[in-house]
């Protein structure tokens, strides 16, 4: 018999069979998250300010901002650990600050940074914590996974940082949650141990494990979320796929190469682009049809034997949107108070 | 029915399995800390050792004629339920709580009551092996005489202190803002009281006024029934319904203050009908 149901109402009973899948395809699915005017306001700092956002099921949702732009109190909220001002939170279905154990039982945490006993060795610390879930992941599969089968009868004094933070991983994970909040997850990490951390993420995903990431580096946001949703302020300011952030799926291309020489740009052919008033021989040009205008320059150097030296063809980077959006939402924040 | 046995498996651990979980991580907490260790275990021992050196025999000014042995071991024991259950709750609570150890077993399943039982089950057991050290040096170094009808008595009025030693170490915590004061906050509230309690010297000659002054805390009341346990002359249950009032007072004061202000975050007091 088939366990299909129909949409569960957020008012549902939290963790009912209605949103599960059958054999691992999705049925209909409640998002995981649901943000609606949450507001948290110390005295009369609005740290969070009207923010509304969802997160589906099994997607990777990152949230983006500067210190200070209200990310770690919206997601402290969301575990439970902070009480809202005003506004309505539902996570997997639970109001985490009511939840109680049926909705940690269901989510793992990993803080931004500490949390662990020096004293105990990696397996004991990983072992500890899968004792307190109903339905744990084994303790040596999760140690393995995170990378750390070498070191786990070592204490966790003697870790490095970025060992630190896959055993910060590992605790998160071996409750086996269905909704991982991972706080700048890969902070410490040298390049190797980011890239496989990044696989990791990936694979959860895949399991259909939802996220919730905070981050400073781009690059993993660009890598691995879904959605991206920028706070400045206190407030969600803008909220995109990776891709599509900030417009710069719509954006003009950016396309730069230096002229030998003493050739400038007023020898250059006329066409589709932007060029600067007064180029010297390093010349940048905005343009919307990129193959068009390659096309046309580099027909014309080789016609004339000329090299375009560093020639580059760029869309505005994801660092580039995410900088303009908290620029603008700062100066607007600014402006407004 | 997958859906539905899936929902069932995630039912959780029922607490006091995972309170005994939590008396066994403290307990390996507390052995490989150097400072735990020390606290609970080594102070009290040199105390004893280096008191019952100091003083000879005939210098005793015990009560009854008593060699001062005789009250020194109870004395001694008293201080190492202060240690372990106040000191070392107070400096380890703090810390685990500075060190985001508290709000990570926050965002767990874990209760708070499982974690806070773990904790005193795990003073409790240190307690007693402390305690069982002392009585032991005592008995076998030192010929201390163990009285059998009074170990009863010297049992109740342990247990009454380990609660509300605990109970208190929980309570302070939430007045200590940083770990480097903790010791300090720990100790310079304990030795006063203990000097002025019996614990290290019996106060045969302290003025009256001292006697009740200490008496009105918790630590006399408990101090004196542990000593009286060791005496021969004693039949029946040593402390005095106020000393009991007294304890249970104190008791029932950190209980309130935890229920009502018990942060697992660094930072000030919140009280619950504040937040």
């Amino acid at each position: 018999m088939g366990l299909i149901k129909g949409p569960m109402s957020l008012g549902a009973e939290p963790g009912s069979a209605d949103d599960r899948n059958v054999d691992g395809v999705p049925a209909f699915q409640p998002p995981a998250i649901v943000v609606e005017r949450l507001r948290k306001h110390y005295g009369r700092l609005r740290a969070v300010d009207d923010v509304s956002f969802q997160v589906r099921r099994g997607e990777i949702y990152a949230l983006l901002g500067p210190n200070g732009a209200g990310k770690t109190t919206t997601v402290e909220i969301l575990e439970g650990h902070r009480k809202r001002t005003s506004g309505s939170v539902r996570v997997l279905g639970f109001d985490p600050g009511t939840g109680g154990r049926r909705f940690r039982e269901r989510i793992g945490i990993v803080l931004q940074s500490g949390g662990v006993d020096a004293e105990l060795t990696v397996r004991e610390m990983v072992a500890l914590y899968a004792s307190f879930y109903a339905r744990p992941r084994d303790v040596a599969a999760t140690i393995e996974q995170v990378g750390l089968a070498s070191k786990q009868r070592d204490r966790v004094r003697t870790l490095s940082g970025g060992q630190l933070r896959r055993l910060d991983l590992a605790l998160a994970l071996v409750g086996d949650p269905e909704l991982l909040f991972l706080d700048e997850p890969t902070t410490g990490f040298d390049p190797n141990a980011r890239r496989d951390a990044w696989e990791m993420i990936a694979g959860l995903r895949h399991s259909g494990t939802t996220i919730l990431l905070t981050s400073h580096y781009l690059d993993e946001v660009q890598r691995l979320a879904d959605r991206v949703g920028v706070m400045s302020h206190g407030r969600l300011v803008e909220e995109s796929t990776p891709d599509a952030l900030g417009g710069r799926d719509l954006a003009g291309t950016v396309i730069s190469f230096r002229l030998p020489a003493p050739l400038t740009a007023a020898e250059l052919p006329a066409g589709p682009w932007d060029v600067p008033e007064h180029p010297e021989c390093d010349i940048t040009m905005h343009t919307d049809e990129p193959t068009r205008v390659l096309l046309t320059l580099t027909r014309w150097a080789v016609h004339h034997g000329v090299e375009l030296e560093g020639l580059t063809v760029v869309r505005p980077s994801l660092e580039d949107a995410y900088l303009r959006i908290t620029d603008e939402a700062g100066a607007g924040g600014r402006s407004g108070r | 029915m997958a859906a539905v046995a899936a929902d069932v498996a995630r039912r959780s651990r029922p607490g006091p399995l995972l309170a005994l979980g939590q008396v066994r991580y403290q307990l390996l907490l507390v052995l490989r800390s150097p400072l735990g260790f020390f606290i609970t275990l080594v102070i009290p021992l040199l105390l004893l050792i280096s008191l019952n050196v100091i003083i000879p025999p005939t210098a005793s000014s015990v009560p009854g004629g008593l060699p001062y042995v005789q009250f020194l071991t109870p004395a001694v024991s008293a201080f190492c339920l202060l240690n372990a259950c106040y000191v070392t709750t107070v400096t380890s609570m703090v810390l685990a709580r500075e060190e985001g150890i508290l709000k990570r077993l926050r965002g767990t399943p874990l209760p708070a009551w499982t974690y806070l039982g773990g904790r005193s089950g795990s003073a409790l057991l240190t307690s007693l092996f402390s305690v069982g050290i002392i009585i032991g040096t005592a008995v076998l170094f030192f010929h201390v005489t163990i009285y059998w009808r009074a170990m009863g008595y010297f049992a109740a009025s342990a247990g009454l202190g380990m609660v509300c030693f605990f109970l208190l170490g929980v309570a302070v915590t939430m007045a200590v803002p940083k770990s480097d004061a903790a010791l300090t906050i720990a100790y310079g509230t304990m030795l006063p009281l203990a000097f002025i309690s019996d614990v290290f010297f019996p106060s045969v000659h302290a003025p009256h006024w001292l006697y009740n002054l200490a008496s009105a805390f918790p630590v006399a009341p408990v101090a004196r029934a542990m000593e009286a346990s060791f005496k021969p002359t004693t039949h029946a249950w040593p402390m005095p319904t106020t000393g009991l009032l007294v304890m249970l007072g104190w008791s029932a004061a950190a209980a309130a203050v935890i229920a009502l202000g018990f942060r697992w975050e660094p930072g000030p007091i919140q009280w619950r009908a504040r937040r």
